[in-house]
Order: structure tokens, then sequence, then C-alpha cells
């Protein structure tokens, strides 16, 4: 019941699920699953983050990542920002109601854009799901399975796609629209340190999330990343979130041995 | 800016002038920035509708969605948000992601999916203004449409059955109905005195909530609970639509109205006029740039900022 987790201290042995770092994980995936452990670590809740190729499977809505805390498993950033909120941690409550619904606004702006970006980006381009997403996404398995999921899953994604109006965009539409939203948010941040000044909230966990990971992502072309560098103070953003709660850290997934090359931000 | 413009979309009732929230919002965007719209109302005729409304045909060209209607009376120099800063630009389009993310499915819901709603209500009126054979066809298919995209946005694991998919999707809306009131606060429109885009969005989602009369009436119960969002869907009704609450359109208004949105479009042509010799003389080193400010229909219809003439 959710008065007895509420009650339960946050556990040394916290886990946060995802695919496997350097063979499998997709761009959307990461960059949910960085939200998260930016969100955490703003949060001073320490997790380690576990690599697993069955990870999409274990998840209780099938999205990526979850977390394992006590006997509890919570998957998605809304959902564990709440579950984190009955433990009593939370970075919105200095809020006022304005700025709270200021906040979902914005959140909600990146997952309806960003998110829908990315997930067309590596799903509905054809030379990006050819050559990136398909050898990706079915890697830990075995031929014919490998073609078999991803075929199946590209065909939930474009469903989706065309349920909501995306399906007959282009690519350089999807660009537009991540251009927009990342104006949008570069307005907002503006010259303060985090979103809501200074202090930083799940919004800075999300947006740090996606734009970081767009950043510093390997596609086929660079058109994605180039649209985020063209704003100054978001690249700064993500630089300084990256320093400020990411190095120093061990975060190695528990499958690799060596720490794999640290992702740092390019030029 | 010349160019005749045309919008079809669907018809209104219970007061409005549109049920139709994507045409709403486009009809209360072009009152707000005074563009000129010729609007069809899509009634039992073969011009049957084709593809998704509202539509606007401009000359040769013909544009589908608001968002992209809405750039392009801009670019016809009809903006509604000219006095918005870039913060408030972005804001607007977080709140329309919000609109469009967490109170968009369970208005498709109310309409489309609950099943007394659209038995006794939704299917009858959107029937009778679809000609014969179509009216057989469309209503289920919007219908379908709409339960589709619920249940792919908002469906799946945890959620496995439609009652907590609606669970989820009124508990949604709920919340962004009360973060929408508190964002509004006592102000008239969302960006203080003037409406803009994001008025014109919260407009189309929220009026067809609060005025058509359904069986099943669990949003519009809790929206009446704002009454912050119903004074501001009712100013909007009166003072832009000039409808009065029963719906009724009163008469003698209609000529001064006309006269008003002519005496707008020449001012807004001449003060474009102006803008482009300002741009030229801009370019030219010896004259200081000037401001100018176009003149927008504002509440009440008096004008709001007078123009800055540019003095040779």
């Amino acid at each position: 019941s959710s008065l007895s987790t509420a009650a339960e201290p946050w556990p040394e042995n916290a886990a946060l699920y995802q695919q496997l770092k350097e063979e499998q994980i997709l761009l959307s995936d990461n960059a949910s699953s960085l939200a998260v452990q930016a969100f955490l670590q703003m949060c001073n809740l320490p997790i380690r983050v576990i690599c697993r190729a069955n990870a999409e499977y274990m998840s209780p809505s099938g999205k990526l990542p979850f977390i394992h805390v006590g006997n509890q498993v919570v998957s998605e950033l809304g959902p564990i920002v709440q579950f984190v909120k009955a433990k009593g941690h939370s970075l919105s409550d200095g809020l006022d109601e304005v700025q709270k619904a200021e906040m979902k606004a914005y959140m909600e702006l990146v997952n309806n854009m960003l998110l829908t970006a990315e997930l067309y980006l590596q799903w509905c381009d054809d030379v990006t799901v050819e050559e990136i997403t398909h050898p990706r996404y079915g890697s830990p398995y075995p031929w014919p399975l490998n073609r078999i999921l991803s075929y199946q899953k590209q065909w939930e994604v474009r469903r989706k796609m065309k349920a909501i109006g995306w399906a007959g965009k282009t690519l350089e539409q999807v660009l537009e629209d991540v251009d927009q939203c990342c104006h949008a948010l570069s307005q907002r941040l503006g010259t303060q340190p985090y979103f809501f000044n200074k202090q930083p909230t799940e919004l800075d966990a999300l947006v740090f999330g996606h734009l970081f990971t767009i950043l510093t992502t390997q596609l086929i072309t660079d058109e994605l990343s180039e649209k985020v560098k063209n704003y100054s103070n978001l690249t700064a953003f993500c630089r300084r979130i990256e320093q400020q709660y990411f190095e120093g850290h061990d975060k190695d997934c528990s499958t690799i041995a060596a720490r794999s090359s640290k992702r740092s931000l390019l030029r | 800016m010349a160019a005749p413009m045309e919008l079809s979309c669907w018809g209104g009732d219970w007061g409005l002038p549109s049920l139709h929230p994507e045409s709403l919002t486009v009809m209360a965007y072009a009152k707000f920035s005074g563009a000129p719209l010729t609007v069809n109302t899509i009634n039992n005729s073969w011009r049957a509708p084709k593809g998704d409304l509202p539509v606007l045909v401009s000359e040769d060209t013909v544009i589908s969605q608001p968002a992209k209607i809405l750039n392009f009376l801009r670019k016809q120099k009809y903006n509604a948000d000219y006095d918005l800063s870039a913060k408030q630009g972005a804001d607007t389009l977080a709140y329309i992601a919000l609109l469009e993310e967490k109170l968009l499915p369970a208005l498709l819901h109310t309409f489309w999916v609950e099943a007394e709603n659209y038995c006794s209500v939704t299917k009858p009126w959107f029937a009778s203004r679809i000609a014969f054979p179509l009216r057989l066809y469309l209503p289920g298919k919007m219908s379908r449409e709409a339960l589709n995209r619920i249940l792919l946005t908002k469906g799946g694991p945890p959620l496995y059955s439609l009652t907590e998919v609606e669970a989820q999707i009124y508990r949604d809306a709920k919340e962004c109905l009360n973060l929408l009131s508190k964002r509004l606060g006592t102000s008239q429109f969302f960006f203080g005195d003037t409406p803009t885009t994001l008025d014109a969005f919260v407009f189309g989602f929220l009026a067809p909530i609060y005025k058509v009369c359904f069986p099943r009436v669990q949003l519009q119960e809790h929206l009446k609970q704002l009454p912050n969002l119903c004074r501001f869907c009712d100013d909007i009704l009166t003072c832009y639509f000039r409808l009065t609450v029963s719906g009724r359109s009163p008469a003698g208004q209609d000529t001064a109205d006309a006269n008003l949105q002519k005496l707008t479009q020449l001012v807004n042509k001449e003060s474009n006029l102006i803008e482009k010799m300002d741009d030229n003389l801009r370019r030219s080193p010896q004259h200081p740039p000037r401001k100018l400010t176009t003149l927008k229909l504002a509440a009440g219809g008096e004008e709001s900022s007078p123009m800055s003439r540019l003095s040779p």
C-alpha cells in the first residue's frame, strides 16, 4: 500500500534498468533514462544503473526506464516523480501554483515535440531505421527474432504516429518542430542557470536528458544535434548539469566491466 | 492581404459558432487578429468535407491544420501575438502541448467514444450536417479514429482495460483544467488584456466542453467549478462572436461590425505599407529607426494603441 512505501526510506540498492548501453539502446530510451538519472541525482538519491537486454519486457508499462526500489517497480519519469514525492523528496515544492502549471506545460512540450521527433527519426526515417535502429534494437537476439521484433516495434510506432498526425510529416518538418521546441526552451531558460532560476526541477532533468542525448548521439547526419547547438544557452545548460551531477559519479553498467568512454559534450 | 480567404469548418449549436475544437480555434484566432474570413459551415450539401476540417482556401492555397492555418494568417500580417515577448511565445507553445496531451483525449472521449453521448448527441448532430450517403459512414469513422488515438497514446500497460484508460484520461483532463484556471487567475486573457493564439486554443478546447449538452457530463461539471474559465469562454463569445449567451446574434450589430472590420483592414494595410517604408528608411543610415504598432480589434471594438506615424 502507498502508506507503507512512503514510510520506507530510500534503500541503498535502488536500481534503474535500461537496455544495453553500447549496442542496444536507442536515442529516445537513452534520453528518457538519462532524464530519470538526472532527476534522482538532483534529489540526491543514490541509484545504480543496470543494463539488461530484456529491460523493455521487465518494465511494468513496457516503457523505459524503470526503477526497482525496495519491492516497488515504477516506470517512466512522471510516475517516478510521484513515487519519489511520496517518499518525501521533491524538487518542485518551492514553486507556486502558476509556476507548477508552467513546469507541467513545458514538460508536455518536451514530450509532445522532442520525444515524438526522436521516435519519428528512429522509426519512420527509412535510412535511420535501416542503418541504426534495426541493427541496434534486435542486437541481443538471433536471426530471425531480431528482425521480427524490430519490425513489430516499428509497426507499433508508425501506427501511433499516424494517429497523432505525424505520419504525413517530412523529415524537414520534424526538424522544424525540433527547432521550434528548442527555440521555446531557449527563450524560457534565458540567462538563468535552471528553468526556475536557482534550483533544478524535474523539468530541468527532462530537458537535460533529451538535449544531452541529442547532442552526444551519433546519427546518420548531424541535423538533429545542429538544431540544438544553435542555442548556446541550451548547450551551456547541458554542460552545467553534466558537470554538477554526473562528473565523478560511477555510472557503470553492471554488464560492462570497464568504464566505457565518457560521453562528454563535443566542441 | 487582398486575396479573399474562405474557411470551411463545422458549424455550431448551443450558442457556439462551431462545435469542433479545431474549427473554433481558427475562428477565434481570426476574430482576435482581425482577419477577414468568409466562414462556410458544412451543411447538408454535396460539397462534402474532403479530409480534415477546418480548411482554409485562399486563391490557390489550401491549408488544413489549425497550426498551419494560424501560421498562414500571421504571414498575411494578421498577428494576434504581436505584443507578446519571446518568453510568452514559448509559454504559448508549452500550454498548447499541455492541452493536446492532457485535455484532448478526454474531450475526444466525451464527444466520440462515450456511448450515450455519441449516440444521442454527437452522431445525430454531425450526421444531419453531412450529405447522404456520407453521413452513414463519416461519423462512425471519426468515432473510430478518436478511440484509436486515445488507445494508442494513452492506452497500454499498466492500464489494461478501457475503463482504466478512461479513468486516467479524465483525471488528467481535470488536472489540466485546474492548471489552466490557476494560470489564468483573475486576468481577462492569458497574456493580459488582449487575446492571443493561446486564448484561441484554450477557447477552442474549452467552449465545446462548456456549452454542449451531453447526457454524460463529468468534464463539464468540473469545468463549471472553475468560474474564471467559464467567464473566459463567455467573454469571448459575447465580445468577439457577438452572440448573446443564448446564441442569437443581435441585429444591427452586423453592419457596424462589418464597417469596423473594413476600417481595421484599411488601417492594417496602411500600417503595413508604412512598415515597408520604414524598413527602407532604416537601411539608409541617416534616419533613426521608429517603432510601429498595428491596430488591433480589442474587446468591445475600441481601438487600442494609437498608431505612430512617420514624420518625414
